[in-house]
């Protein structure tokens, strides 16, 4: 038995080799700048970091804006994830889908829309100026820590919505009902029966979306302004500034370190309330708006509606109403960046760049899928929280950080024949299997065991009982991680911009390029197709997840 | 592997062995379109040569990318393109650039002498430009147009105006610079008194841009050169460029050869075509910045392009000196300090 146990672990560690060689040695070596000095070992760059007031204030500031973004992400998001859950729509599929759609959206687009739509002469604002007839806009949400916290909000609710949603459809739905036949109130049974058995994907997500937060740049200085400033700027001030990476690393290591210690703060927790299913029935949804009951949705709905889809339709409409020479350009933006001759030199056509995006995606979020489940798998063996919080690293570090670590890892020997587009798809798989082992991991372990343990008295091999038992039951999980590795890996800059070489433009890298050449109105067109191109990819990848999970029974 | 298999295939089909010069700029310079016409020009005068430009983010990242290859090693850039004039001290610091022979850069004779910002010969100018306010006409009353930068600080103006980070923008921190160059030691007390007029200060040019032209504020920190952008691109001269006390900071773009190329006369080559009276005479409406070849005509519409009459600038080797200190200095006013 421990001879097999012992293979197993073989077999499932070669993964976490792979991970150890492609990224968290090239890591460990840039955080090795911060520590050492002349071939000695020195502290003296992480206390005199530590020791500067600015720091400190932005080490506050950083926690802070983390936090509340995290609680206004649980509270737009848990509620939709209950919706999604609940109730069956028409066009389910693709409102899912759009959920991911903020994920892909560059900071620069994400400030733009909160500008036009949130902005103090933004369309709501005028709207509301309108219908009360004032003066002064009444809506001052931007330009403050609420600006901030709003646009945190936008990218990361849909992370709370997306791993409620899975582990919800996952829950044996026996005892709610038992419960509603023996009187127990509603929201009783919501308390004591399927709050605790969905706390664990609850505090999966909230590390996720903290970490995320943590590490915000763009946003907090565009919209909340420069007295709100996260420490990813310190990072950028002594990398890109002062040219200083020792400084820099010392920063990026003092990030990841806290960053690290939450998220083993958050795994912890997550695996106290985790409990275990006895058996999986699959969950019915009610047709929405089958009782009169389903109205009081309607304002939450509104709310929502509001906050997601108005930055994005602002995008859209300031794509179609930018002004082109003078004029109003209708689709002439569109028009742009198809046609060869006018089209900016972007290093590649328009198509070209969404091509590469979709290979790129398509191959990271296999490998991403793979390297997820191995290294949840090897997790579910070792029970070590400690190595669950290391290996969540590739997202806790600042991106200036992981740059310099692909940089190191990918365009040195071994991965050099790899290529740009082969060196991009494994940096995005090894930046994004975290995600996948978040929504899995919470999932797996609460499985049936004896469904398992079955199939193993009964013969199966381990890999046998976890491809024909475990993996049909993890479906839904892997399918809404293959969905975020996808949308997260077609929106993603820091690797395609380290690791680009002369062909390599994906889409956000062309949105870039045409805001740099103030073709404004062309950058908000590729955007707009970013978000569309994300919504299909998603929906198709999710579409024929769910005709073959049907297929199964 | 793949290198071996081109040479191949390049051999039998009877070509010579590719040579190729790699090229680091910003993406602006790429996106604008001169890198084309120059990467057409300079693969004519040398066949069987491949001009590569590499431009994935803006000058400083594609700096600190190429210090970091250098440190690591890796073979990179041939020349780099796109230095600002303020980044100088620290680029020479970390050894990125060698000396170029300006015996092979016959063009360097019609470069304005005042231009030259690197003395000690690594570094060449090829485009200058001049940070500055701009309004848009039809949101600020004309009572309002700030004439001097102690007009910037009038009430009236509060949540007004939209500048750049200094830590993070090009022109947020020429303006940091041109303050400290203007007010001397009393620089903090003009930022004290001037943040309650900003409405925010944004991490680039372009958040920042989009906010102006959104029409949430009436005056933003951009370029000389906006008006002739708007009334060349659009026809319009709603946004109208200031020099407020006839001052604006002045910044030159510089290109070098990076150290350690094995290409070093193609990169001469190269710097000698860039300060090319043709390729000089892009500048301006690409990179909307002036040409530095006195020979260079400007175009039609650049009458609304503004050079100052006193353009601003600091000693290159103070900047590199002080620049942390006014930093932190700047970092503690935002704090109320």
């Amino acid at each position: 038995m421990s001879l097999r146990r012992g293979a197993g672990l073989a077999l499932a560690g070669l993964p976490l080799l792979f991970l150890g060689f492609a990224f968290f040695l090239p890591l460990a070596n840039v955080f090795l700048l911060g520590l050492r000095e002349d071939g000695q070992w020195t502290l003296g760059y992480v206390r005199a970091v530590l020791a500067h007031p600015y720091v400190r204030h932005l080490l506050s500031f950083t926690a802070l804006q983390a936090f509340l973004s995290t609680l206004l992400s649980f509270a737009f998001g848990f509620p939709f994830g209950w919706f999604l859950t609940r109730y069956g729509f028409p066009g389910k599929t693709v409102v899912r889908a759009l959920t991911l759609a903020p994920f892909v959206l560059p900071p620069i687009t994400v400030a733009l829309g909160f500008y036009l739509f949130f902005g103090h002469t933004g369309y709501l604002n005028d709207v509301l100026r309108a219908i009360f007839g004032l003066k002064e806009p009444p809506l001052k949400i931007l330009y403050s820590l609420w600006g901030v916290v709003l646009a945190h909000a936008f990218y990361n609710a849909p992370v709370f919505a997306r791993f409620v949603h899975a582990a919800w459809a996952g829950l044996d739905p026996t005892w709610e009902e038992v419960g509603a036949t023996l009187g127990v109130r509603r929201w009783r049974a919501f308390l004591s029966l399927t709050l605790p058995l969905l706390l664990p994907a609850i505090f999966s997500a909230a590390a996720l979306v903290f970490v995320l937060c943590f590490l915000s740049f763009a946003i907090p200085l565009s919209l909340g302004g420069a007295q709100y400033a996260t420490l990813e700027v310190g990072v950028y001030l002594y990398a890109r500034v002062y040219l200083d990476f020792p400084r820099a690393a010392t920063l990026g290591l003092v990030e990841f370190l806290l960053t690290l210690a939450l998220t083993y703060f958050y795994v912890r927790g997550g695996g106290l309330f985790g409990g275990r299913q006895e058996r999986i029935r699959p969950r019915a949804s009610i047709p929405f708006l089958s009782r009169p009951a389903h109205l009081l949705w309607f304002p939450w709905l509104f709310l929502t509606l509001l906050v997601f889809a108005g930055p994005i339709a602002a995008v859209v409409a300031d794509s179609l109403s930018r002004p082109l020479g003078g004029k109003a350009p209708g689709l002439g933006w569109y028009t742009l960046i198809f046609s060869p001759e006018q089209n900016p030199f972007i290093g590649t056509s328009p198509l070209g760049s969404i091509r590469t995006s979709l290979e790129v995606a398509g191959l990271a979020m296999a490998l991403a899928l793979f390297l997820g489940l191995a290294t949840s798998g090897t997790l579910r063996l070792l029970r070590s929280r400690l190595l669950e919080a290391l290996l969540m690293a590739p997202i806790a570090v600042s991106s200036v950080v992981l740059g310099l670590a692909l940089l190191i890892s990918l365009r040195g020997r071994p991965f050099a024949w790899l290529g740009e587009k082969g060196s991009l798809v494994l940096a995005h798989s090894l930046i994004f299997y975290p995600f996948v082992v978040r929504i899995v991991r919470p999932i797996w372990e609460g499985l049936p065991p004896s469904f398992v343990e079955a199939a193993r008295t009964l013969g199966a091999r381990r890999l046998r009982a976890f491809l024909t038992v475990e993996l049909p039951l993890l479906f839904r999980p892997v399918l809404v991680a293959g969905a975020f590795v996808l949308a997260l890996s077609l929106g993603e800059m820091t690797a395609a911009a380290t690791l680009a070489q002369r062909d390599l433009v994906t889409v956000p890298l062309a949105i870039y390029r045409f805001l740099s050449a103030r073709r404004f109105g062309a950058a908000s067109a590729m955007a707009t197709l970013l978000v569309l191109l994300t919504v299909g990819a998603v929906a198709l990848w999710e579409w024929l997840g769910e005709r073959t999970l049907h297929g199964h029974g | 592997m793949k290198k071996l298999l081109f040479v191949l295939v390049a051999a039998t089909a009877g070509l010579a062995v590719a040579r190729e010069l790699v090229v680091y700029t910003y993406d602006s310079f790429v996106a604008w379109g001169p890198a084309k016409v120059i990467e057409e020009k300079f693969e004519a005068m040398f066949p069987g040569v491949d001009l590569i430009w590499v431009a994935v983010g803006d000058s400083s990242e594609m700096l600190s990318r190429l210090i970091a290859e250098l440190k690591l090693g890796l073979r990179t850039a041939d020349v780099f393109l796109g230095l600002a004039d303020v980044e100088l001290p620290r680029a020479l610091a970390h050894g990125v650039f060698q000396p170029y022979a300006p015996e092979k850069i016959p063009n360097l004779a019609d470069v304005s002498e005042e231009l030259l910002f690197d003395k000690t010969g690594h570094v060449l100018p090829y485009d200058h430009g001049y940070v500055t306010f701009v309004y848009d006409a039809e949101l600020l009353p004309e009572e309002l147009v700030p004439r001097s930068l102690d007009d910037l600080l009038r009430p009236e103006l509060r949540g007004k105006i939209v500048v750049e980070d200094p830590r993070t923008s090009s022109p947020g921190l020429s303006f940091l610079l041109w303050t400290i160059a203007h007010y001397g030691e009393g620089w903090p007390n003009f930022w004290r008194k001037l943040l309650p007029n900003l409405l925010v200060i944004t991490k680039g040019w372009s958040e920042a841009y989009d906010l102006f032209l959104a029409g949430e504020v009436p005056i933003v920190l951009s370029y000389s050169t906006d008006t002739a952008y708007s009334y060349i691109e659009h026809g319009s001269l709603r946004y109208r460029v200031i020099t407020p006390d006839g001052e604006a900071f002045r910044q030159i773009e510089g290109m070098g050869i990076v150290r350690g190329t094995k290409e070093v006369e193609l990169a001469h080559a190269f710097l000698n075509l860039v300060l090319s009276v043709e390729v000089q005479e892009l500048m301006p409406l690409t990179q909307w910045m002036f040409p530095v070849n006195r020979r260079a005509k400007l175009p039609a519409g650049y009458e609304y392009a503004v050079i100052p009459e006193r353009p601003v600038s600091l000693e290159l080797n103070l900047i590199g000196e002080k620049l942390e200190e006014w930093l932190s200095l700047w970092e503690g006013l935002l704090l109320g300090g």
